[in-house]
């Protein structure tokens, strides 16, 4: 894959990258340092791309392999939320449902944000994280149940 | 399509920041690689492991017994500055007073790629008053980076003074912020340490990095036999 090529991947893919990152990491600085490093190391093994990967499913298993790492470095206790001066969130039901998000478990997230930012089915999500379409399903469905929980409780 | 899902589509809608693409890639940089410096650490070892490592000075220095050691603690170091390694198997041979002592094996519990400062330090070892003594005791630790006083800053974010100097203080814990700990094999479900033998043999391609041995038991993923990871991430 050339330089070239690349570049118009980025710029194709930059926006949902973020979202995903965004909804993992809950703060904008954050998500933007993750979307650089996934490129980065995409960038970096450019050469070892095999055209047999889906694009989508090379370059978010990088987002996903950094945001997860990302991850286990902050305490348990670090809130999702916006940690410094933003935008305010567009209304009540949004600050709910990021707060419903933050119970849900690191890997059901991730795969949530995957399957709702950029519609992945369920074979492109396993093939993301390296896990069978079956553990797929039921940590989709399991981050839903925890999801309509917390609303139905807010 | 039910209700919830067409909230959560909505939800997750991307809104990225105006040419954030531009930005990234001009940006783009290799990954730190550190292993250029080996050559200026130099490593003491006995029979019974490595005693002392120092940086820009002095020269490798091994009793008969002891050379094995050394020559696994330079491969080790190697592996380590090259973002190929987050831990060390080598043995360590210090006598140190009992405080010393207490306060290096409290930072060698310290996960890589985090940071904990002087105080926190001082109050897990139970000397919660002691966070100075902790910094001198740090400030004396004969092998630097083998036990990891670098992953200690002050309170206030700063990274502090450091025995190879504060450079590469920075330059460590950017290295260890851009190296993942737990890495998944998507072919064997096996998840290993970074740096693990059978780590290192996992093809790019099948890279699964997770955040905690928990999170990967959960989608399928059993712990290496070999390198045992279970504190680390958790």
């Amino acid at each position: 894959m050339d330089e070239r090529t690349f570049a118009r991947l980025a710029e194709e893919y930059a926006g949902r990258l973020y979202a995903v990152a965004y909804r993992m990491l809950g703060h904008r600085a954050d998500a933007e340092d993750a979307v650089q490093r996934a490129l980065t190391k995409c960038f970096a093994a450019r050469a070892t791309y095999s055209p047999r990967w889906a694009v989508s499913t090379w370059l978010y298993r990088a987002l996903a392999n950094v945001c997860i790492d990302e991850l286990r470095r902050r305490r348990p206790s670090a809130p999702l939320t916006e940690r410094h001066a933003g935008p305010p969130p567009r209304g009540s039901d949004r600050l709910e449902l990021t707060r419903a998000l933050e119970a849900v478990p690191r890997e059901a997230r991730l795969l949530l944000a995957l399957h709702y930012v950029d519609g992945l089915s369920y074979r492109e999500l396993a093939a993301v994280r390296g896990i069978s379409v079956n553990t797929v399903k039921s940590q989709l469905a399991r981050g839903k149940a925890i999801m309509k929980r917390a609303l139905d409780g807010a | 399509m039910n209700e919830l899902d067409t909230t959560l589509k909505d939800f997750f809608t991307p809104a990225a920041p105006p040419r954030l693409a531009r930005r990234v890639l001009g940006r783009l940089t290799a990954a730190p690689d550190l292993s250029s410096l080996i050559a200026r650490f130099a490593i003491e070892a006995t029979d019974r492991g490595v005693r002392r490592l120092a940086y820009g000075r002095g020269h490798d220095d091994a009793t008969r017994g002891g050379r094995r050691h050394l020559e696994r603690a330079r491969e080790e170091l190697v592996e380590y500055l090259g973002g190929r390694r987050t831990f060390f198997t080598v043995p360590i041979d210090l006598e140190l007073p009992a405080f010393q002592a207490k306060v290096l094996a409290a930072a060698d519990r310290v996960p890589f790629g985090e940071v904990t400062s002087y105080a926190e330090l001082a109050r897990r070892i139970g000397h919660p008053r002691a966070a100075r003594a902790v910094g001198n005791a740090l400030g004396a630790n004969p092998v630097p980076i083998f036990l990891p006083c670098h992953r200690i800053v002050r309170g206030d974010g700063t990274w502090g003074h450091y025995a190879f100097g504060a450079a590469l203080k920075t330059r460590l814990l950017a290295l260890e912020r851009a190296t993942p700990a737990l890495v998944g094999s998507a072919t064997t479900r096996v998840v290993c340490r970074h740096g693990c033998p059978h780590e290192q043999r996992i093809a790019e391609a099948n890279r699964i990095v997770f955040a905690s041995v928990a999170d990967a038991a959960g989608v399928g993923y059993r712990p290496c036999r070999h390198c045992r990871p279970v504190a680390e991430g958790c």
